[in-house]
């Protein structure tokens, strides 16, 4: 690997990639964020359902986040994506196109990214809710506080305040995931690397640089969970 | 039988000159104290005198900046090391040492992943390579003699506060130790299991035992013990027999802390 | 429903079950051995270790697998130096990179879990066995090792189940497990939804039997942790006295 060449490469100029590379990272970036919005909206009805659902809603989410648990995200995202295309391809067949129509990789990897995503985000928050302390909810309902009332100003600030550091798991976790999405043809990241890795032959550099840039991702994530968590702990942590 | 008058045994614990600082406070100001076996010597004072470094001392849980610790005779071996404050440099001979002073905490430390009996038998069969039925029947023994003859097989948790203590004490008994450290043993306790644990201490006493008790508890120093330490700001402020020192005591600061207790 | 087709998927998937199974183990076990020795240089309060220690946990759990997979895999073969080297029939095979890549991968997280146990142990019982007269290790070897194995079980098993899923990126660089066998299976059948459900099943099964076993062994290495059963006898014997 030549030093010099090196930062050519991944530079901005004539040879270089770097614009490449950072499109993908902002690809990447986008997919992970859309797949974990998602994802939180599932782990919300999956905590509701094992908190305080019927038995059948309960074994439906029980049944979601143990599967999920078992089965790789390569798995998913291959039955997400190749699944939807050969609906749509069908679909195409049936009004006279022919060959394969992908279903569009972004979409399919926000799916994946949600579905995966959603199981985790259903025990973080389950596991949050369940750390509360119950006399805290309880003080609440001594107020005469209503339901409504009580969850929107005590139940989910406190909930989500406990949540945070599993969300933010949750969400280097969908970082790394994104990468996977490149079987998909999604130019992210992963996907750029390979296609520049490719075109130069020079793949050492080029994953080399995406790691670092997924290392950079993974670090700014970190430092912006911190920070979050430490404002929404500024009345419990304990004075120097 | 040797015929042995004038030989002098050599003193249980020997502490010369201790100096001891945590983070620029210093704890223990120049403590000497010679214990001969069968004593059992109180140490008293308040939170901060330096009455738990001084125990923790002998058996180098603590090790002094200055000072010499003998145990049996037996001097450890310390050197001075960074900013001249003094290391323990014979980590066998420490081991050894302190396989043969028996230490009772105010936390009980029991091993919580084993039984009671099996807390009892680890120390003499891994450390002392005794053989182990040896080690099981000597267990139920000191069992029955604190008077827990029938939770052998239980796990800490699932004892009492008093009930895990005792316990803790077969477990230094069961060392066959020269002599017996501990460290505010009741502190930690319920009121109302403070006089089992005491009721064990005093038998031990009575015994003969070599023993030496950081303690809060005025009666036990009083009544059971043949000498009484009385620490303050890491100096000896006080020591002699009970019934001199808490009748007639020379210092004003023991009165006052004797009145302020029981 | 076609079942004779999901069976006859579950056959021919079956081959790649050594595979899959071989790469996780190994990983797993290459990987526990590597975190060890991590995990202690950041408990060793020499600032120099713990910090080379806790950046190389913080990278390796930040680099995607499969990044880490095609570094070693595609990256490594750039190099003349190495392609030149007796190191080239080691990097050259697929397997081998996966196994590293895999094996990298799980020591981080191997570390963590390790250190977590390692530091679980009560200040006061390591207090209690160095009062005893007992060597640094003996006193590892009886009671910090068997404290810490019980409190990383869970969190050791979750990451054994990590590698499991972790081995079907062993497909994305030519190699034959699970995962690879059913890609192929799929573009050939054009039926990706029924070969990728019961490619699915094969590791919900796995990581089901592993998740069995986990719970077993915790059970059977905590009973001082659960409430102790009363038998008759003994209840009448504490109310005598």
């Amino acid at each position: 690997m030549n030093q010099s060449g090196f930062f050519e490469l991944i530079g901005f100029g004539p040879a270089g990639w770097g614009g490449t590379l950072l499109f993908g990272a902002a690809l990447s970036l986008a997919v992970a964020v859309c797949g974990v919005l998602l994802g939180a909206v599932i782990g919300v009805f999956g905590a509701w359902a094992k908190i305080c659902g019927g038995k059948f809603v309960r074994g439906v989410a029980n049944a979601y986040t143990t599967i999920l648990r078992g089965v790789p995200d390569l798995l998913i995202i291959y039955l997400i994506y190749f699944g939807s295309s050969s609906v749509l391809t069908a679909i195409g067949r049936f009004y006279g196109a022919s060959g394969f129509i992908g279903f569009p990789g972004f979409i399919a990897g926000t799916i994946a990214i949600g579905v995966t995503t959603g199981a985790q985000a259903t025990e973080v928050f389950r596991g949050a809710f369940q750390s509360v302390g119950k006399g805290e909810i309880e003080a609440a309902r001594a107020c005469g506080m209503r339901r409504m009332l009580r969850f929107r100003r005590i139940v989910a600030p406190l909930t989500l305040r406990h949540a945070l550091p599993g969300i933010g798991n949750v969400w280097v976790n969908a970082l790394k995931e994104s990468s996977l999405l490149s079987v998909t043809g999604l130019a992210e990241l992963m996907r750029q690397a390979q296609v520049a890795a490719g075109s130069t032959r020079l793949p050492f550099d080029f994953f080399l640089a995406a790691a670092a840039l997924y290392f950079l991702l993974s670090v700014v994530s970190g430092l912006v969970i911190q920070m979050a968590e430490r404002r929404s702990t500024r009345g419990i942590r304990r004075v120097a | 039988m040797s015929d042995a008058k004038v030989e002098v045994q050599p003193a249980a614990v020997h502490l010369k000159n201790i100096h001891k600082s945590f983070g620029g406070v210093e704890v223990l100001k120049g403590v000497s104290l010679e214990a001969r076996d069968g004593e059992v010597i109180s140490i008293l004072g308040s939170s901060g005198s330096g009455k738990s470094t001084l125990l923790r001392c002998i058996n180098m849980l603590e090790v002094p900046d200055s000072g010499e610790v003998a145990v049996a005779g037996e001097v450890i071996r310390l050197q001075p090391g960074h900013k001249n404050l003094l290391r323990r440099v014979d980590h066998a001979q420490v081991d050894r040492i302190r396989s043969r002073v028996g230490m009772v905490f105010q936390g009980f430390n029991l091993w919580s992943h084993m039984t009671v009996l099996e807390n009892i038998i680890e120390a003499p069969i891994y450390v002392q390579k005794r053989p182990r039925a040896e080690c099981i029947e000597e267990a139920r023994e000191l069992l029955e003699k604190v008077g827990m003859g029938s939770k052998g097989d239980y796990y800490p948790a699932h004892l009492s506060g008093g009930q895990q203590q005792r316990a803790a004490i077969a477990r230094a008994l069961a060392m066959r130790p020269r002599l017996m450290l501990f460290d505010e043993p009741t502190s930690a306790l319920d009121p109302e299991l403070v006089s089992e644990v005491l009721r064990v201490m005093r038998t031990l006493a009575e015994e003969g035992r070599t023993m030496l008790v950081v303690t809060h508890e005025m009666a036990f120093a009083r009544d059971v013990s043949s000498r009484v330490l009385f620490l303050h700001q890491g100096q000896v402020e006080e020591d002699g027999a009970p019934h001199e020192v808490f009748t007639a005591s020379k210092s004003s600061r023991f009165r006052q802390f004797v009145t302020g207790r029981s | 429903m076609d079942l004779n087709f999901l069976f006859e998927t579950l056959v021919n998937l079956l081959p790649g079950l050594p595979l899959t199974l071989e790469l996780a183990a190994g990983a797993v076990v290459l990987g526990a051995m590597l975190g060890l020795p991590i995990a202690l240089m950041r408990i060793s309060g020499m600032r120099l270790l713990a910090s080379v220690a806790w950046l190389y946990v913080q990278i390796i759990r930040s680099v995607p697998l499969l990044v880490m997979l095609f570094l070693i895999y595609y990256g490594l073969g750039q190099f003349e130096a190495i392609r030149m080297s007796f190191l080239w029939a080691f990097f050259r095979e697929p397997h081998w990179c996966a196994l590293l890549a895999l094996t990298i991968n799980t020591s981080a997280y191997a570390s963590e879990i390790i250190r977590g146990g390692l530091q679980s142990v009560p200040r006061g019982e390591l207090e209690a066995a160095r009062a005893c007269g007992m060597s640094r290790f003996l006193m590892f070897h009886r009671i910090v090792l068997p404290v810490a194995i019980r409190q990383a079980l869970p969190a050791y098993g979750n990451e054994v189940i990590a590698m499991v899923k972790g081995t079907s990126l062993a497909s994305l660089v030519t190699l034959m497990d699970v995962t690879g066998i059913a890609a192929s299976i799929a573009s050939e059948t054009y039926r990706p939804v029924e070969v990728f459900v019961v490619a699915g099943s094969i590791y919900f099964g796995i990581n089901f039997i592993l998740t069995r076993i986990v719970t077993m062994a915790e059970y059977r290495l905590t009973p001082h942790l659960r409430s102790r059963p009363i038998s008759p006898i003994q209840s009448v014997k504490e109310t005598a006295i």
